[in-house]
């Protein structure tokens, strides 16, 4: 009953939120002081420019008829047109969309294992040396930038060793092996950034989880310590880590833009870049409010899972 | 005479307390804390010790790769990346922390009084800070630099804002949890029974008790503030050439990498230790204080 509650105040929240990020992003863009259209267009544009610029977005009416109307047109699904090239808003994305979740889920599959190992190592060989080493190692990769780290994994492999090409065009008419090695060094400069952020709080989560009773039980039941870490401590500890995966997939958002851009990756980072750059309005406008969608969702899931998952949460 | 020697044994044990206490840091403080005192002193020095101008063209053969003469290379219009990353070394310093320190302020006092005076305006206030929390930190950068305009763009005072603006909200919230837990205690009750003002309170009992939560979370956002810098200058956002940002000249110099690769490694090494500097302060400041904290949560 609780937590049937817990979960619908949850998605509620989840909901307002949506509805003020979106009056957000549509305030910073539209709403802050002087004129939108010489604004965005600068002072060098054309009266004609301007005047067109002002009709496509019906500066003419007030502000918030404006936001009402593009927010009942998203809910409806009809995101509008782009300003520069007239095309449906939904027709641009669409393949830039797929492109991105191709791209993350092939991330996701790397980041596991790479987020994993270390961790295991590091919760195995508490304290010692080892341990450390690897710290101080996650601490140096927390410390290079995503686009450097691209760059590097660029001219190593694609230039240097060309096993894979250096810039990752695709379009429908590419092959699924295309697709795979188009996608294999973007998918790994963020797996690589998403697990340097994780491998420190998993690490975190599995020592607390090995200092608990049960496991001390299953180290006197005399169970190896392999399978103490990996059978008894590995899947309590990664009830935490949904959290941590979570603002991970925050990162991603922010990340796709910036590693796209290094690898000319066409996916829905390029896009936001490329429709910023052109100052098309209604184009970042639902860009802005598909990442935002994106990232609370992740959030929402995240804290369902941990309220589903803490049996503490569920009985009191 | 007795004046003199006053002073100067209190002088000496001045160095003899700041000698104890560095004896008695964390080995990240340690190495953070010298790596820091060395891009300072890049900074504050090396313009006059740079080789060549930051914008002097023809200082080599173009593309001709690093040297002695030239570390990091020469870049494509002829000018030495390592001058290049020595002038710039400033302004990464300065734009990072001036925008970190104002959304510090900002973030702080608008989370203190929050947690403080509680109620409707507490929990509209976080609804807000919270949605435009959701709007990822790269993402609302750019989409707040775009809508200043293009007359605006680059311009220094508008990224310390920009990032400012990202910072205060995260910040905010982090001010707002210590003070949840600091107006529980009685000698916060006793000034509210005095009859001191919700801004008094919040300055003279709020903030000298939530000072450490908020020197980590400082020293937390500076460093990451020089790769959001970075990010939007490589992605086009950030400052305008021929200003020698890092992460500009490392988008500028992109194009070299096969050649000479160096002129993108330079200011990538620059920015690289600059902040595992900052993060090392960080981690060590967070041990004396006795906090925890999450790098990676930025």
């Amino acid at each position: 009953m609780n937590v049937a509650r817990l979960v619908i105040w949850r998605i509620l929240l989840s909901l307002i939120t949506l509805l003020l990020v979106s009056a957000a992003i549509f305030a910073i863009i539209e709403v802050l002081p002087g004129d939108v259209a010489s604004r965005m267009l600068g002072r060098d544009a054309t009266p004609q420019a301007l005047a067109v610029f002002r009709e496509k977005m019906h500066l003419d009416q007030p502000a918030l008829v404006r936001y009402f109307n593009w927010l009942s047109g998203m809910m409806r699904g009809d995101l509008g047109n782009a300003l520069t090239s007239s095309r449906p808003i939904a027709d641009i994305l669409a393949p830039r969309i797929f492109n991105t979740v191709l791209l993350s889920l092939y991330a996701f599959i790397i980041y596991i294992p790479l987020a994993l190992v270390p961790a295991l190592i590091q919760a195995a060989n508490r304290d010692r040396k080892v341990d450390h080493a690897v710290s101080v190692i996650n601490l140096l990769f927390l410390s290079i930038p995503d686009y450097l780290l691209g760059t590097l994994l660029l001219v190593t492999f694609g230039v240097a060793l060309p096993l894979l090409p250096a810039i990752s065009r695709v379009d429908e008419t590419s092959s699924a092996i295309q697709y795979l090695r188009a996608m294999t060094l973007p998918a790994l400069t963020l797996a690589i950034a998403m697990a340097i952020a994780a491998v420190r709080m998993l690490r975190d989560n599995l020592i607390e989880v090995l200092d608990s009773e049960y496991v001390r039980m299953a180290e006197l039941k005399g169970l190896p310590p392999r399978a103490v870490l990996l059978r008894h401590a590995l899947p309590n500890a990664l009830v935490p880590t949904l959290n941590v995966t979570a603002i991970n997939l925050g990162y991603l958002i922010g990340g796709v833009v910036i590693v796209e851009k290094v690898f000319s990756y066409p996916g829905f980072g390029g896009l936001l870049v490329d429709s910023l750059q052109l100052r098309d309005v209604p184009l970042i406008e639902a860009t802005v409010l598909i990442a935002s969608t994106v990232y609370i969702g992740a959030n929402l899931l995240a804290d369902l899972g941990a309220i589903l998952l803490n049996p503490r949460l569920r009985t009191s | 005479m007795t004046m003199v020697a006053s002073g100067a044994t209190a002088r000496s044990s001045l160095a003899l307390r700041i000698r104890s206490l560095w004896r008695r840091a964390p080995l990240s403080l340690k190495i953070g804390a010298t790596l820091l005192v060395l891009h300072f002193v890049i900074a504050l020095t090396g313009p006059f010790w740079a080789p060549y101008g930051a914008s002097e063209i023809r200082t080599g053969p173009p593309l001709s790769g690093a040297s002695l003469a030239h570390p990091f290379g020469i870049d494509q219009l002829g000018r030495d990346v390592f001058s290049r990353v020595i002038h710039g070394s400033h302004i990464v310093i300065l734009l990072s922390l001036s925008s970190t320190f104002i959304g510090l302020i900002i973030g702080a006092m608008v989370g203190l009084l929050s947690g403080y005076i509680r109620g409707w305006f507490d929990e509209i206030l976080q609804r807000l800070l919270e949605a435009v929390i959701s709007i990822p930190f790269l993402v609302l950068a750019l989409i707040a630099i775009v809508a200043a305009g293009p007359t605006l763009a680059g311009n220094p005072i508008l990224l310390v804002f920009v990032i400012a603006f990202i910072y205060a909200p995260r910040i905010a919230r982090m001010a707002r949890a210590a003070a949840l837990d600091i107006v529980t205690r009685d000698f916060v009750t006793v000034a509210r029974l005095r009859g001191e003002s919700a801004w008094s309170i919040v300055r003279r009992e709020l903030l000298p008790n939530a000072t450490s939560v908020l020197l980590v979370e400082f020293a937390l956002r500076a460093g990451y503030a020089p790769v959001l810098i970075g990010s939007l200058g490589f992605l086009g956002f950030g400052m305008r050439p021929p200003t020698p940002e890092w992460g500009l000249m490392m988008s500028e110099n992109r194009a070299l990498i096969t050649f000479s690769p160096m002129t993108v490694l330079g200011p990538g090494l620059m920015l690289a230790s600059l902040v595992v500097g900052l993060n090392l302060f960080t981690e060590g400041l967070a041990r004396i204080l006795g906090r925890t904290v999450k790098l990676a949560d930025q």
